[in-house]
Formats: structure tokens, sequence, C-alpha cells
């Protein structure tokens, strides 16, 4: 069985991933995603509050683990492990 | 035959061109049910089925294709479909209001905001459009209304800026969404190419052919494919449609400059009868 690679994302340190949007930009895989965690009704959800957003990595099984994220990413948030 | 026309079509017409689709009181009859809640709603609920078993391709490979059959076997309701341009055009003249808004699928893939109408990509039609002020949580809450004869010339804008275009019910038969997408932001596109999931995107009712008399190897349409259809073969110096992973969403046909490209109904040709 193929096996795929995992990126760990250390939430503490990836508050604002809607507004940080890094990794998202640079994933030539375009494997990550962002959806808000925080929902208030009729309220857009603010980008820049921490902990509204959060990022995972949706599309993982396209992932090549080549690190560009881990490189972009200014708070260490991400790792691979392969 | 495609099972949305089986469903919601009549008297030959594709279901989206069926006027009764668009009827203000099939959104009544929605709506009439139990109000849903953030993550509740059936695009929400049907994402995150739909997701269950991409997820399961790297977290659970050893199940992941008994998931998928099971998924792309069971008894549907709703859906959505690649048109071309000319057939988005009969839908704008048809569907009202019809309105640009912002794009779910790049903000959540790319993080891109769209925030003012000069951004925007995708396409809501129906009365839901008057009401989409009140979920500026998930859409950012802004639509921007237009006329018929300013959403045919908006579908061509984004026709020309080579987006796939693809209608879409939201519960039952109800046209509410008119997207214009690529690979691999399109949660859509994405679903069907990359995982197989049919329901998630049927192929339009067409597919390209080239004329090889006309086609003078340009290559200019190889670019506009989002489903890879598309190759310059060099034994022929001419481009080479597999009319197999065509999808009919006739990007290559509006920018063909020698018009050697056409798009032929599915039906008529007998192996791509039930390809959807």
């Amino acid at each position: 069985m193929k096996k795929y690679p995992r990126i760990i994302i250390d939430y503490a340190k990836c508050p604002t991933p809607f507004d940080c949007k890094k990794c998202l930009v640079a994933c030539p895989q375009a494997i990550f995603e962002v959806f808000p965690v925080k929902v208030e009704k009729f309220k857009e959800t603010d980008k820049k509050e921490p902990g509204t957003y959060q990022l995972s990595t949706f599309y993982l099984d396209k992932c090549t683990a080549c690190g560009d994220c881990v490189e972009v990413c200014p708070t260490g948030a991400l790792s691979i492990d392969y | 035959m495609c099972w949305m026309c089986e469903a919601y079509g009549e008297e030959g017409k594709r279901w989206y061109l069926n006027p009764k689709n668009h009827s203000r009181q099939l959104y009544t009859i929605k709506r009439g049910r139990k109000e849903s809640a953030y993550g509740t709603d059936p695009e929400t609920l049907a994402g995150l089925e739909q997701r269950k078993v991409t997820a399961a391709k790297w977290e659970d490979p050893e199940n992941f294709p008994q998931l998928l059959k099971e998924y792309n076997e069971k008894p549907r309701e709703g859906g959505c479909q690649v048109l071309p341009l000319r057939e988005a055009i009969q839908v704008a003249e048809m569907a009202y209001p019809i309105a640009s808004m912002m794009c779910i699928c790049r903000k959540m893939m790319r993080a891109d905001e769209e925030t003012n109408p000069d951004e925007y990509t995708c396409t809501g039609l129906g009365v839901g459009m008057f009401k989409w002020e009140r979920w500026p949580e998930r859409y950012r809450g802004g639509v921007n209304i237009m006329s018929a004869e300013d959403a045919k010339e908006w579908l061509t804008k984004m026709d020309k800026k080579g987006f796939v275009h693809m209608i879409m019910t939201f519960g039952g038969s109800y046209v509410g969404g008119l997207c214009n997408c690529d690979y691999p932001d399109c949660a859509q596109i994405r679903t069907r190419l990359d995982y197989g999931l049919e329901p998630a995107l049927m192929k339009g009712h067409h597919f390209a052919k080239v004329d090889y008399d006309l086609c003078n190897g340009c290559g200019i349409c190889v670019q506009r494919c989002q489903f890879g259809a598309i190759k310059f073969e060099v034994t022929t110096d001419r481009t080479n449609i597999d009319a197999f992973r065509c999808f009919g969403c006739g990007l290559c046909e509006t920018a063909c400059p020698r018009q050697a490209i056409t798009l032929v109904e599915r039906e008529t040709v007998p192996a791509l009868k039930e390809e959807w």
C-alpha cells in the first residue's frame, strides 16, 4: 500500500492562517484548506482574531513532501513526517 | 441519459433549461424545511460526505475503493454539471435574479479574498440572492445583482479568463448556482478528477471535436483545458482531444481562432451516451 506523507500542524503557532495564507498560496499541489471554526450568525468572521480560522491538509494524498510549506511558514508551525 | 435530465428535465429540455427548476416556488418549498444552522445546510452536509470519501484515500487507503463505490452507487439528489458558455447564457436569460459573488472554493483552497464585484468569480441564481446578506459568516454577504445583459457579458468575461462553467442545485432540482472555476481550486472538479466521485461533478451534454482540416496546431486550446483532455499531437501537428476525458465545457471551442473545434452532443455518439 502506498505511503502518504503527513504534515503536522502546530495549531498554537498557527493562530491566523486565513490572514497569513503563505502555505496555502505556496503549495504547488494545493493540498491545504482553511475554514472558519468560530462562527457567529450574521457576522463575518474576523480573520485577524487568533483561533477563528483553522488550517487543514485536505488533499494530503497529493502531497509530495517537498517542504515548500515548511520553508514559507513564518512561525515554524509546520513539519513533515514521511 | 443524463440522470439529472431524467429526474428534472422536461420534453427533451435539459434540466437547467427547464423553467420549472428556476421557479421561486421550489425555493419556498425548500425553505419550508427546518431552518438550517451553520454547518447543517444541505450544501455543507454534501461536502462533508464527499470529504469522508476523499480523505479515506490517505487516511484509510484499504477501504477507499469500497467507500468510493458506495458513494457513486447511492441514490442521488441534486447535483452539479459542466455546461458550455452558450448554455450558461441561456440560463442567464431564464434565471432571475442573477448575481456575481465570491467563490467559496477559492477562499478555502488559496485563502483568496474576493471582496468586490471586480474580483467576484461565482454566480448565484434565484431569489436566494436577495437574502444573501444574511450569511456573512459563510459568504462575506455581498452579492452584485446583474441584469440579464450584464450577466451574459460577465459570463463571457469569465469564459475568456479560462474558467469552466458549472451549474448546480441546492437540494432537489432548484437551480441555485453557476460556478466559474478551475483545477485545482474548484472542489467539484478536483473531487471528480482526483478521487473519482461521479456525483460531485457530472460531465456536460457535449464533447469537443477537432476538425483536422481547419486546425493548424497553434495550441491555444491546449492551455485552456482544465480536465487534461487536450494534448498537442506532435505526429500530426494538430490538437488531439480525448472525448472520454472531455467534460464538454467548451473553453477550447471559444478560444480557437480558426473555429476548428465544435461541441458535439454526447448522446449522438454510441459509446459516449452513458459517459457522464
